[in-house]
């Protein structure tokens, strides 16, 4: 059956991204795992997010993921060990919380009545986000424009933004091509 | 018709393992991988409902999600590679400081 097939690729995708010591390995595991929740999505009469998810998170996202990864070379930075009561509390504390979600959801049977037919097409969403969700939809445009500008002001190196606000300087510093040889000769 | 505590489950296992990985592991981006598993499941929980009650602002919640959760990953991404300019590593044991 097309459910089960699809949950178990995305479940066992997942536990690969959290047990695998290559993080390469991890996002390329969560690509997959993305993809077999975008069948999920279709199952759910859901086909216009579905195709989002495809296209923003296994598209978009993870390849930024992807990026950060490479161009980091972390593919052979060697993660240190756990400690092991950390690793246990963590096993324990989430085999725990999980039984406990799962316990629930299985005693309160309301939810297994049967849902009925539901089509949500591109054109019901888009007239619901420019109708009634037009408030929010302009606060995301403007939580994105920020956060790409917080992104450029974070990622770039210290010294190729001349920006006073972003970083005071020591007194003494004189430019900014100092600051960038100087952070050069502090990471060597 | 697949019944919608099948989805819930899936979504309560998927949503555990991102909680686990995220309390066991140590590699910046990947913890910040399971924080992606953890809203994705909740995406799913809210993709249920919405079918589960015949209404379209669990589509729409959905909608927000990924945006907001693009936003996130940039800026956090971003994070990590100032860390680790600054710091050569991503270790989130190494990053104790407020300040550099």
């Amino acid at each position: 059956m097309v459910f089960f097939f699809f949950a178990a690729v995305a479940v066992i995708f997942a536990l690969v991204v959290i047990l695998h010591r290559n993080p390469v390995v991890g996002a390329l595991s969560l690509v997959a795992s993305f993809f077999a929740l975008a069948v999920m999505y279709v199952l759910l009469d859901a086909p216009f997010l579905a195709a989002l998810q495809v296209i923003v998170y296994a598209g978009a996202i993870m390849v930024l993921f992807l990026f950060v990864i490479m161009l980091l070379n972390l593919q052979h930075a060697e993660e240190p060990p756990t400690r092991p009561i950390q690793q246990f509390l963590g096993y324990a504390g989430s085999a725990f919380f999980g039984l406990a979600l799962v316990y629930y959801l299985v005693k309160y049977t309301v939810l297994q009545l049967p849902p009925g037919p539901f089509l949500s097409d591109a054109r019901q969403i888009g007239v619901a986000l420019f109708e009634a969700y037009i408030f929010p939809f302009e606060m995301v445009s403007i939580l994105l424009l920020a956060a790409i500008v917080g992104a450029l002001l974070l990622s770039g190196r210290p010294g190729v933004i001349p920006s006073a606000a972003r970083n005071p300087l020591p007194a003494g510093d004189p430019s900014p091509s100092a600051r960038l040889g100087m952070t050069q000769g502090s990471r060597q | 018709m697949i019944p919608t505590s099948w989805f819930l489950v899936l979504s309560a296992v998927l949503f555990t393992i991102g909680v686990c990985g995220f309390l066991t592991r140590k590699n910046g981006i990947t913890m910040f991988m399971c924080v992606e598993l953890m809203v994705n499941a909740v995406n799913l929980t809210f993709l249920a409902y919405a079918r589960q009650f015949h209404q379209l602002h669990g589509l729409i919640f959905v909608f927000f999600v990924m945006a907001i959760a693009a936003a996130e990953a940039a800026v956090g991404l971003a994070i990590f590679i100032s860390l680790f300019h600054h710091r050569e590593t991503i270790d989130v044991d190494e990053a104790n400081l407020m300040r550099w």
